[in-house]
């Protein structure tokens, strides 16, 4: 039977091309054909866009507000390292790259700034509702309510952030101070690593591998010196779990991240 | 008709996706507003799960952002370019995640075995649809619901007759009649739309 006499047979056979069903052998010799039969490859192209159209007859469900906010943040981090790129010449024509650990959306998750302090707070809050209180709340709470205090009263704090885990929960309160070069973080939830295991601190630069920031000491509060240099410009931190005292200088994080979240500049 | 009417809604997309184009970060914002839940409801149907569904959203998101300037040259309905940005990103979720964890086909047959037990349709949704889509569902509601719903699953979740066969744990052969019965009917139906 020769095909392309047989409209209908054509038209099935594009149609199912369109669906993806037609795999194989079949699939390479109709693009085959269709490449140099023009009414072939017009069939296959009306299916294509009229299978597309099934896209747009899916039930609508509403998404959370927190993906806007995710996206958002996804577009300022893109439009940044594009200014950057532009700045720097060089990679002009190289796109921001995407993918790699760090860019895992799962990153954004529930990061944002405000949310994530909100977070802190509410944290807090409930757990003196709660009947829970003692001594180690409290100070939490002075600690919390001083250093909102601080953002909003005086520009000595240039970044922070709000490392939480996959559930959001806030587990690591991170700030920067550019005069001492000083990074300093509190642990705010619960978590304790093994005798065995060391918690390791990340830069996750826009475009660029993971940068090593320090190794957390067992201490409720952790101090680390950084460069403004490795601070400025970086959207994400994050904490992975490491063998004790952390991996060799130069390699990437090799245990799981725990905790993540984007850094917000407070002052300029 | 009940839904807006899809020519205004159409140039009212395009218009937003120019300005996309030139990088007009409220243009996105509004375009994300008149159709994150359709969209949402395609990620939700490639990936059948919420969680995820909401990473393949804001992927297509960022996606459609960088990408805005190529949607001219698709002549595809908006709503249509939309979602198959949307469906690829979808996939490649998908692909990442069955590469990461071999758990991952057998919790998406669960969720599709009961997505086609009992007959019960998936239901389509013609709000926001172009003037194609809305001939396309007059067709597709012409099918047995079994029909529609393994055409609909084959395209949105590019599975082979095979993968069909194994996640809905159907004889080979019942799928590929059911195809193939689907595809002829839309063709003969669709043609008067031509």
């Amino acid at each position: 039977m020769n095909l392309l006499k047989n409209s209908s047979l054509m038209e099935q056979l594009g149609a199912s091309y369109a669906l993806g069903t037609l795999r194989g052998g079949a699939r390479r010799r109709f693009e085959t054909l269709a490449r140099d039969h023009a009414p072939l490859r017009a069939m296959a192209l009306i299916w294509q866009s009229r299978m597309a159209s099934l896209a747009e007859l899916q039930p609508q469900v509403a998404p959370s507000a927190a993906v806007w906010k995710r996206i958002e943040n996804l577009v300022n981090a893109d439009k940044q390292s594009a200014a950057l790129a532009a700045a720097r010449q060089g990679a002009a024509s190289a796109p921001p790259t995407q993918g790699g650990w760090w860019a895992s959306l799962g990153l954004w998750r529930g990061a944002t700034a405000a949310g994530a302090m909100a977070a802190v707070l509410a944290v807090v809050v409930g757990a003196n509702v709660n009947g829970g209180l003692n001594g180690q709340v409290n100070q939490l709470t002075s600690e919390v309510a001083s250093l909102s205090g601080k953002l909003a009263a005086t520009p000595a704090i240039e970044y922070v952030a709000v490392l939480a885990d996959d559930k959001s929960s806030a587990s690591m309160l991170v700030t920067f101070d550019p005069n001492t070069s000083k990074l300093t973080l509190k642990r705010v939830g619960g978590f304790k690593e093994q005798a065995d295991k060391s918690l390791q601190l990340w830069a996750l630069p826009q475009g660029g591998g993971p940068k090593s920031l320090g190794v957390l000491g067992g201490d409720a509060v952790v101090r680390l010196t950084a460069a403004d240099r490795d601070v400025s410009e970086v959207p994400t931190l994050a904490i992975s779990l490491e063998p004790k005292g952390g991996v060799p200088a130069g390699s990437g994080p090799s245990g799981p991240v725990l905790f993540k979240g984007a850094l917000i500049q407070t002052a300029p | 008709m009940t839904h807006d009417s899809p020519n205004n809604l159409d140039s009212q997309l395009i218009a937003l996706l120019d300005r996309v184009a030139l990088a007009d970060q409220a243009a996105l914002k509004e375009l994300y507003d008149l159709t994150s839940s359709k969209l949402y409801g395609v990620a939700v149907r490639v990936v059948t799960n919420r969680e995820w569904a909401e990473d393949v959203l804001q992927e297509a998101f960022l996606n459609i952002w960088r990408i805005a300037g190529d949607y001219k040259a698709s002549l595809s309905p908006p709503m249509a370019w939309m979602g198959l940005v949307v469906r690829s990103r979808g996939l490649d979720f998908l692909r990442r995640r069955t590469s990461d964890r071999a758990d991952a086909v057998l919790e998406l047959d669960d969720v599709m075995t009961d997505t086609v037990a009992g007959d019960s349709p998936n239901p389509l949704d013609t709000t926001q649809a172009s003037e194609q889509a809305n001939a396309l569902h007059v067709c597709l509601s012409k099918l047995d619901n079994k029909q529609r719903e393994v055409v609909s699953l084959a395209y949105m979740r590019d599975l082979s007759h095979a993968e069909l066969a194994e996640q809905l744990k159907l004889p080979l052969g019942t799928v590929k009649t059911w195809i193939r019965r689907g595809l002829e009917q839309l063709r003969g139906c669709m043609s008067r739309f031509a």
